[in-house]
């Protein structure tokens, strides 16, 4: 996996690439979500457009990005979720979890 | 041959000897100030048999004999004196160079007045009673400098009749100088033994303290008896012994050389020492040989015996190598190949490291080996610190206290850089700030001995100053820089070593986890009148994250589990441990499925970090109305195919357990009929892969399982296992597999 990231509105942009695994991905996304907390800056998206996999550690680390997000405060919205993940999130009932959107506008939207 | 032609030879060959040793001991290590002083000392004794050989050849020259004690040459004999006071330095560098940490050095000098008196005298003789004659009669005029210059007119006349005195009784006065000095030399090379306690040391300097005794001793007996006692031996006598000193002594310290590396000589120069010994003495044996085959043959060869003498000449040449080579190997194996040869330092040493895997017996052994063969004084280790990730001293008696290295000390990083077995003043650069620089000059440390595999340096050796005082010579060098190398073969096996026990303990512990948790799984599915159950549970590594129970509980239904945590390996399998355990028990004390889950879901998320979560389904069948009441959170859909064909999904639940607290779970009911299968999986079977990365998927089971109905719960997960395996031949799994399949029969109809 790798992680780019952009900040739009105030807003930050997570875009991960590829697998999402655990292992390595997981303290990335961690070491990066608790940056933004630090920086006070707490109202994330994460572009899932471009991840083609996801596994049970994957959701995992969503999971948790989501909770310690919400624990400091702040927001996690998720774009662009592929098929594919979309079905995971529905069987795990996740859905009812996460705020997802067609596209990053419309999440940024969401948060204004 | 006269006796005096074989004394003159005699004396010129202990002369050369001794000179031919002072050079190549010099030669060897000039920077090395114990190789300079012996190198002197030898040297000096030398000229003394040089001279008098010299002497006897002018004394006898046909043409115009000249009395030895009225040359010119018999002045210049005397510089032989200055022997004493090197033997006096070298008593007091050998064996423990206690002259290094005197502060004044050029008081050394004064030790060599008597012997530059003596020699002036001796020289100067005339020239020094006429300036001194002139100088007191100058002071003795009258005038108003009489009262200043009387006294040292006086002192003059006095100083005259001294240098009389002595000039005439030089021989006897310095005599007892130089006896005197070897007395205290004695003195002081007995008493420099008690500062050692290294076994090689101790050996060595046995044997040269001997050689010094006996040179001595014979040369002190024959002084006395030629020039101090009363009683006087014959010239003859006192030839012999101080030829026999001179031989003893220059023996027993190539002996201590070649067998006891006295000095630190190389290897080459004491094989030369051998070389030459062994040549010399064979070509003196054919000398005579070839000298007396003549007269040999003659009375049995006739007219023929000069012929046959010839022959025998060209045979003896033909001998004289592989005699030679004979002898010297001879000598090589009794005297080179000793505990002290490098080779055999170097063979010794992987021999006792090959097998060693303890680190700490590891590091005695290389402390020891330097500390016996290159005789250091102290060795600390610094070494990379698995445990701490840093690099770190190691504790030793003397300094107890791990002291952690910073990664950024400039003294590492100089040290980082070293291939090869480096002084500590060639760092000189990287000294600033350095902590590790103040520790390794608070330790004296003069060598430091990089350790490094291919691209790590796993830490080096601070070696200080050897016992003796002595430098390291470029021997010393090439040996450690060996050494090292096999040291850090050692360390690594040993770490691999350990490494690899922990390995086989972790394995050890995993296939004991895996027997428990092959025990938590039912030994067998329960046997029910109204169905079928088949189960199986497949890790994609010894221990897996999923599980499936059957739970047997008070009102007669049978409790279905099938559980699969996030991740793989120990962590799943801890976690799926902890909900079999707590569904267990909140089944049996009689709670509802919702209440069970929200249960539940609040312990695992209360026990387990956020990413950590399971995907369960639970349900509880009536074994005699076919009722089945369940609950799914988050796990993939069960399938129920009914007898007609038709397919139910089993969706009602909530969130997957141990993700977010607080959750609420909602539960269904749905009545099993007769020859309906209802068909239990986890990820492991819908995500199994084929070459092209295209996954099995859930559709493709739901359509396998539908087509395979009418099979029996057992033929169908075998069958459905076997397309599986043939989609995604990998084994073990990419993924914990686990199945349970329950196909409803006929008995229900008696019931229901």
């Amino acid at each position: 996996m790798k992680l780019s990231d952009r900040v739009q509105d105030g807003i930050i942009i997570l875009q991960p690439k590829g697998k999402i695994m655990g292992g390595p991905d997981a303290s990335l996304l961690h070491t990066k979500l608790h940056e933004c907390i630090e920086n006070d800056q707490k109202k994330v998206i994460i572009d899932l457009g471009q991840v083609d996999w996801m596994n049970s550690t994957g959701l995992g680390i969503l999971i948790s990005s989501y909770t310690s997000l919400r624990n400091s405060g702040g927001e996690l919205k998720l774009a662009q979720v592929t098929d594919k993940i979309q079905s995971l999130l529905i069987i795990t009932k996740l859905v009812s979890v996460f705020d997802s959107f067609d596209s990053v506008e419309e999440a940024i939207k969401a948060f204004k | 041959m006269s006796a005096e032609i074989v004394k003159t030879i005699l004396y010129f060959l202990s002369g050369g000897f001794l000179i031919f040793l002072a050079i190549t001991i010099t030669r060897d290590s000039f920077s090395s100030r114990l190789n300079r002083v012996t190198g002197a000392m030898l040297g000096l004794a030398g000229l003394g048999p040089i001279f008098m050989a010299l002497g006897m050849v002018i004394s006898h020259s046909a043409t115009v004999p000249i009395n030895f004690e009225d040359s010119t040459l018999y002045s210049f004999y005397h510089l032989w004196e200055f022997f004493f006071p090197f033997l006096l330095v070298f008593s007091w560098i050998y064996p423990i160079d206690r002259f290094r940490n005197f502060r004044h050095k050029r008081l050394l000098y004064i030790v060599f007045i008597p012997q530059v008196i003596h020699l002036i005298v001796v020289l100067f003789f005339g020239n020094l009673t006429q300036i001194l004659a002139a100088l007191e009669i100058g002071a003795g005029e009258e005038g108003v400098s009489t009262l200043i210059l009387g006294p040292l007119s006086r002192l003059l006349s006095w100083l005259l009749l001294l240098v009389s005195y002595v000039r005439t009784n030089h021989a006897a006065v310095f005599g007892i100088v130089n006896l005197l000095y070897v007395f205290t030399a004695i003195y002081f090379l007995e008493s420099g033994r008690r500062y050692l306690s290294n076994p090689r040391l101790l050996s060595q300097t046995k044997v040269v303290l001997w050689g010094t005794r006996i040179g001595l001793g014979l040369f002190v007996i024959a002084r006395l008896g030629s020039t101090i006692l009363p009683y006087r031996f014959s010239e003859n006598v006192t030839n012999s012994l101080l030829i026999a000193a001179l031989l003893c002594g220059a023996g027993i310290f190539i002996f201590a050389t070649i067998r006891y590396q006295f000095l630190d000589v190389r290897l080459i120069f004491r094989q030369s020492f051998v070389y030459t010994i062994t040549s010399a003495l064979l070509v003196a044996v054919y000398i005579l040989l070839v000298v007396q085959s003549k007269q040999f043959f003659s009375p049995i060869f006739g007219e023929q015996a000069e012929l046959v003498s010839y022959a025998f000449i060209i045979i003896l040449l033909l001998l004289f190598q592989p005699i030679n080579n004979w002898i010297d190997n001879a000598i090589r194996s009794m005297f080179l190949r000793t505990r002290s040869d490098h080779r055999n330092i170097i063979e010794r040493f992987s021999r006792q490291v090959i097998s060693q895997f303890d680190p700490a017996h590891l590091r005695q052994i290389i402390e020891e080996t330097l500390k016996t063969f290159l005789l250091v004084d102290r060795v600390h280790f610094v070494l990379f610190n698995d445990t701490i990730n840093e690099y770190a001293t190691v504790p030793s008696d003397e300094y107890p206290r791990q002291v952690v290295i910073e990664r950024s000390d400039m003294m590492l990083r100089g040290i980082n850089l070293l291939d090869n077995p480096t002084q500590i003043r060639a760092l000189h650069d990287y000294r600033e700030n350095s902590e590790l620089a103040r520790i390794l000059d608070e330790r004296r440390v003069r060598l430091i001995l990089p350790m490094k595999d291919a691209k790590h340096l796993l830490g080096f050796l601070a070696l200080t100053d050897k016992i003796t005082g002595y430098r390291y010579s470029s021997d010393d060098l090439n040996l450690l820089g060996v050494l090292s190398n096999q040291m850090v073969t050692a360390l690594t096996n040993a770490r691999l070593y350990v490494e690899s026990l922990e390995r086989i303990r972790l394995q050890e512990e995993v296939s004991m986890a895996r027997q428990i948790q092959l025990d938590l799984l039912p030994s067998e599915p329960p046997k029910l009148t109204c169905s079928e159950i088949s189960a199986l549970s497949t890790p994609s590594r010894t221990v897996g994250g999923d599980f499936y129970d059957f739970i047997e509980l008070d009102n007669g239904c049978i409790g279905v589990v099938i559980a699969d945590a996030s991740g793989k390996g120990m962590p799943a399998a801890l976690m799926i441990a902890q909900i079999q355990a707590i569904i267990r028990s909140e089944v049996t004390n009689g709670n509802s499925i919702p209440t069970m889950l929200k249960h539940l879901n609040q312990q695992v998320v209360t026990t387990t970090s956020s990413e950590k979560y399971a995907t369960l389904f639970y349900g509880e069948l009536h074994p005699d109305t076919g009722e089945f009441h369940y609950s799914n959170a988050g796990h993939n859909y069960p399938i129920l195919i009914r007898g007609d064909g038709s397919m139910e999904l089993l969706q009602v639940g909530g969130l997957v357990v141990g993700a977010l607290p607080h959750m609420e779970y909602q539960s269904a009911k749905t009545v099993l009929g007769s020859d309906d299968i209802l068909f239990l999986f986890t990820d492991g079977l819908s995500e199994a892969m084929d070459d092209q990365e295209q996954e099995y998927t859930e559709d493709r089971i739901r359509e396998f399982v539908h087509s395979h109905r009418n099979e029996d719960a057992c033929d169908l997960m075998a069958h459905i296992l076997e397309d599986v395996l043939a989609f995604d031949p990998t084994d073990p799994p990419r993924d914990d597999t686990t199945i349970v399949a329950i196909k409803m029969n006929d008995a229900l109809e008696y019931h229901g």
